[in-house]
């Protein structure tokens, strides 16, 4: 369970972050996040594992005040943390392998994984995952000659392998064009589903919002203007959180386009 | 038909490249540059006359060099000294590349955020490259005695200087995504720097060290100058003992083992890159 409570964020450029944000998340539920870029959904989720600090409030993450973690405690919350990143944040020049078991460097002792004795265990652990996003057969490939789309399943398998409760999702799809963003959305769908992993991920757009959260949170300047279930949301609730009316680029698009 | 132009060529203006503004500060710096060069040679009394009533000199000094005694090459001594070259700079190389790691690292403001520990690395880096070879030698030499041991020393730290500076660029350049998601997955600054930046500048650093290797062949010849070992030290007693045709000879061998080296090194390095 994932708790803010009064959590506020100023940067030291003097920018609201995050303005008294009180919110509830509860284990096993897939949570979108909209809002306009600049909205504070990026600060939110990147508070949750700590990349960004908030400056007063509390955090609490399976009931233990996360913000004041430090050196070991910080680590041990991000190992049970995965992260999704828009540009996929995989070392190029790695092959497919090497990046996937990335993920297990946090479970795994400094000197154990400079020598690569990595166990069977995770070794199986991270081929299953690339199984699990049907990318298997690219294991030795080098990251930079995968397409988009297949780079952010390797970053999936990368977080699956790190076996975490949490996932968080920066824009994942951003930088996807339509049917690969939906795989994508899809994947994340059902590893939320299957493996009950609390699933937050940040998007811009309406129409994939409404087709994968379960609850939106609709963010602007920093505080949250809507939280509700997906079944209270429509385009009003929408132009609400936006603060104007939807466009056309505020839409995905695509959803249909393999129905017809 | 004609009037379709801009009407510049019909109005007699014509245009030119720059303005007048720009024109005279050219002209400024021109003659500030041609003053400086005048002052100079004026300064130090080397005019190109001098260089024309030192040619038949410089031919005639030549001319004793020629022609090469090239079976010096295959003496055993020579041959001996042009190896303690090559070793010294593969010593050298091998013990500056491993220094460099940690040098690089701290001088990297990418993965030192430290700012007093980056601006102290950085100041450090600038010392060690600011002595120049010759003089490391000299003093390692005045240390140690002649020998092996001062140059090579000598060298490590001159290329040490030269590579820590290289690599830290090579660092600051690195994609810090990969980074980050090892952060935010827990991994140790170890761990980050191993998985996600070491991939990314293996490449670069192994070109590097083969080039900081070709410059320290080049290198280890002028510090035998100074005693400290290898070929140069026997081209100095050559051309003391006024042994030109044999000096001639060692430096024809010192092109093509320069020449050899750097083509050896070239060929790795596009396989790499």
């Amino acid at each position: 369970m994932i708790e803010f409570k009064d959590v506020s964020l100023v940067y030291p450029n003097g920018t609201q972050g995050l303005k008294d944000v009180n919110v509830t998340i509860k284990d096993g539920e897939f949570v979108v996040i909209v809002g306009l870029s600049g909205a504070g959904k990026s600060t939110f989720i990147r508070s949750i594992n700590r990349i960004v600090t908030p400056t007063s409030g509390a955090l609490l993450v399976d009931e233990e005040d996360i913000l004041k973690y430090k050196g070991k405690d910080l680590r041990r919350l991000r190992t049970k943390v995965g992260m999704i990143f828009q540009n996929y944040n995989l070392v190029k020049r790695s092959n497919v392998m090497k990046n996937v078991l990335a993920g297990r460097l946090g479970h795994t002792g400094t000197f154990r994984s400079i020598v690569n004795l990595f166990s069977k265990e995770d070794r199986a652990l991270a081929f299953e995952s690339l199984r699990r996003v049907n990318i298997e057969e690219k294991l030795y490939n080098r990251a930079d000659e995968l397409s988009g789309g297949q780079q952010q399943r390797v970053s999936i398998a990368r977080v699956l392998t790190q076996k975490p409760n949490y996932i968080l999702a920066d824009e994942p799809v951003a930088s996807l064009d339509p049917p690969t963003s939906h795989q994508v959305m899809s994947y994340l769908k059902k590893i939320n589903r299957e493996d009950k992993i609390t699933t937050i991920v940040n998007l811009h757009f309406i129409d994939m919002a409404m087709e994968y959260a379960d609850r939106i949170i609709g963010m602007r300047a920093g505080e949250v203007v809507f939280d509700g279930p997906v079944s209270q949301v429509n385009e009003k609730t929408f132009e609400k959180i936006y603060g104007r009316a939807i466009r056309e680029d505020d839409m995905r698009g695509g959803a249909d386009l393999e129905e017809d | 038909m004609k009037k379709t132009d801009t009407g510049l060529l019909t109005t007699g203006k014509t245009p030119s490249i720059y303005t007048s503004k720009t024109k005279s500060r050219l002209l400024l710096i021109f003659g500030v540059v041609l003053a400086l060069y005048f002052l100079s040679t004026y300064q130090t009394n080397s005019t190109p006359g001098e260089l024309v009533i030192g040619l038949p000199n410089l031919f005639a000094l030549l001319a004793k060099f020629f022609p090469p005694n090239l079976e010096v090459l295959v003496a055993s001594s020579v041959v001996a000294a042009f190896s303690e070259t090559i070793q010294m700079a593969i010593i050298a190389t091998t013990v500056a590349a491993i220094l460099c790691v940690p040098l690089s690292l701290l001088g990297a403001q990418n993965i030192t955020t430290n700012k007093y520990l980056y601006g102290f690395m950085r100041f450090f880096l600038n010392v060690l490259r600011t002595i120049p070879d010759i003089v490391l030698a000299l003093i390692f030499v005045g240390i140690f005695g002649l020998g092996v041991f001062p140059g090579i020393l000598a060298l490590i730290i001159f290329s040490l200087g030269i590579l820590a500076k290289l690599i830290s660029e090579t660092i600051e350049s690195v994609d810090m995504n990969p980074l980050e998601a090892m952060q935010a997955s827990g991994a140790g600054t170890i761990q980050m720097i191993y998985y996600g930046l070491v991939p990314q500048v293996l490449p670069q650093f192994s070109s590097l060290v083969l080039y900081v290797f070709e410059i320290n062949i080049r290198a280890s010849v002028v510090l035998g100058l100074v005693g400290a070992g290898g070929i140069g030290l026997v081209l100095d007693q050559q051309i003391r003992l006024y042994n030109l045709p044999n000096a001639m000879a060692i430096i024809i061998g010192i092109f093509i083992l320069v020449v050899m080296i750097e083509y050896v090194s070239n060929k790795i390095r596009e396989a790499i890159v």
